[in-house]
């Protein structure tokens, strides 16, 4: 980590440090959610970061230029296309290209500044959108973003992205399982999806995976005794 | 007589001829389903609604306290379907815009010193106890910056405590809160026109006037369909309940019926859920007492 940049002034440059550990975090977030992402991208140093967002004269952080686009991989296509059926013989995948956006606004957000983001979103045909904010946004505000028709809108507060919790020891791993996965589950245990314990979207382990309504989530845990063992959840 | 169907299995029978499906649990998945998209509607509709107001007024010059009556009639229509928690959520949305949290109101929201938490506030002269003096109120900063003046502030709170503070799809159809907001103004005069004794001379171009006011069914389309789920109309299953009620005829078995008549065991009132009660002669003594 390079902390020795000589030209931060003490509020200002913690602020770019915390802001630049939230970026790195929103790109491990892409890539374990199964976008194209680059190496690069994720390991970003602090002085790359600098340059890219940091006004040389006041020190402060540029979040209007933050601003992130990427496409889902070939094997996030497939763990989102769900099986075919005799009504939808041939169906496609339900992800694409994703949008995140830093909001400049250091308090008041409301449906005003949503508006624009999902103006933009709308526009340019993203599929989804990750719109991220420094302080809470407004009731209304959280209403509209998840209102658009056919698209996924979430919202982030940077504090939440600080530290990447599922980097953390007693954070087990989650995976989530594509759609015929989850029916040879089903099918191996004789079950009903409803019969598997759950997990609420809003816990932070489902909202960092993006993870959806009726998907289903392996959990891989590692025990003293059994060595490694998975349970599954059910996504409500 | 021939038996209806059930609504539920009317509405898709796909489900219901699929086996094992016993039909009243359809009816109450459905009765669910239905009640959590009516809450998804009128949470889609009073977003919309905040939008809307969060323009309001239409002129940028107009005064609080003397609105345009389109803005007066937008605002109420608006409100129609609004709990207090969705009003507050408006206040917030035009504060975040910069605006007076009262929705006739032109102006900025107050910014106070950030560094001051509290501010001291006096009433009009002769506002303090016992009618002297003025009376003092220690308002926190968030407070004051939601509105311009100590008039909007009051203008708003006005119509907040009018609002229903059930949700659209609870409300009972005769509920009238929420559908007859009143202005502070309105109210005002209201209760001036009480006090005073009526001005018998009112002129014929007044009362004409007033008849402007009157506008029976203005409502378009959407003030029915708005009617219609404040009423709950659009989710039949709303109104039927959980339990289906089938009414049937009681099958009267063949033969004459007859009057009753009195028996010698009923002559003392006979028993009340298979108790006979003991002391009905004196029960009889105190009912005569007390006549
Ligand atoms: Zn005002």
């Amino acid at each position: 980590m390079d902390s020795d940049y000589a030209g931060g002034s003490g509020e200002a440059d913690r602020e770019i440090i915390r802001l630049w550990r939230t970026w790195r975090t929103v790109f491990e977030m892409l890539q374990d959610r199964g976008y194209e992402v680059t190496e690069d991208e994720v390991q970003i140093s602090l002085s790359e970061f600098r340059a890219k967002f940091q006004e040389p004269t006041s020190g402060l952080p540029r979040r209007d230029q933050m601003k992130i686009s990427a496409r889902p991989t070939e094997a996030m296509q497939a763990k989102y296309t769900a099986l075919p059926s005799k009504s939808n013989p041939n169906p496609q995948p339900d992800c694409g290209t994703i949008y995140v956006e830093f909001c400049a606004d250091s308090s008041g957000v409301g449906t005003k500044q949503v508006r624009t983001f999902n103006h933009t979103v709308d526009e340019n045909n993203f599929h989804s959108g990750i719109f991220i904010t420094q302080t809470p946004i407004s009731p209304s505000a959280v209403r509209l973003l998840s209102g658009i028709p056919g698209r996924i809108c979430e919202h982030f507060q940077e504090q939440d992205l600080l530290v990447n919790i599922t980097r953390h020891e007693l954070v087990p791993k989650h995976v989530l399982l594509s759609p015929e996965e989850k029916a040879r589950l089903l099918e191996r245990y004789r079950l009903k999806e409803s019969q598997l314990p759950r997990i609420q979207v809003s816990d932070p382990v489902a909202r960092y995976l993006g993870l959806r309504r009726g998907q289903v989530v392996k959990i891989i845990r590692k025990s003293e005794t059994a060595g490694r063992y998975a349970s599954y959840r059910w996504v409500i | 007589m021939p038996s209806p169907d059930r609504p539920a299995a009317a509405s898709s029978p796909a489900l219901a001829q699929r086996p094992g499906t016993d039909p009243r649990h359809l009816a109450i998945a459905l009765h669910h389903a239905q009640q959590i998209q009516a809450q998804k509607d009128t949470q889609t509709l009073i977003l919309d609604r905040i939008l809307e107001l969060i323009e309001l007024p239409s002129s940028p010059t107009a005064d609080p306290a003397t609105p345009a009556a389109a803005d007066v009639a937008a605002l109420k229509s608006a409100l129609r379907p609004f709990q207090p928690a969705d009003y507050d959520n408006l206040i917030l949305e035009r504060n975040i815009e910069g605006r007076c949290g009262y929705a006739l109101c032109p102006r900025e929201h107050r910014k106070e010193d950030p560094r001051v938490r509290f501010r001291i506030v006096w009433g009009a002269k002769g506002s303090g106890a016992g009618g002297r003096g003025r009376e003092m109120d220690i308002v926190p900063r968030e407070k004051l910056e939601m509105w311009c003046s100590s008039e909007c502030a009051e203008r708003a709170m006005y119509i907040r405590v009018q609002l229903a503070e059930e949700p659209v799809w609870e409300r009972r159809a005769d509920d009238r809160r929420g559908r007859q907001i009143l202005l502070l103004e309105e109210g005002r005069a209201a209760s001036n026109d009480h006090h005073r004794q009526r001005q018998p001379s009112a002129s014929v171009k007044d009362v004409l006037g007033q008849l402007d006011n009157l506008n029976l069914a203005t409502g378009s389309a959407s003030d029915s369909a708005d009617l219609a789920l404040e009423r709950g109309d659009v989710h039949p299953a709303l109104h039927g309940g959980r339990v289906e009620v089938q009414i049937r005829e009681k099958q009267v078995a063949a033969g004459s019926t007859r009057a009753p008549e009195l028996r010698p065991e009923d002559r003392m009132g006979g028993a009340i859920e298979g108790y006979v009660p003991r002391d009905t002669q004196d029960q009889d003594q105190d009912m005569l007492d007390l006549l």
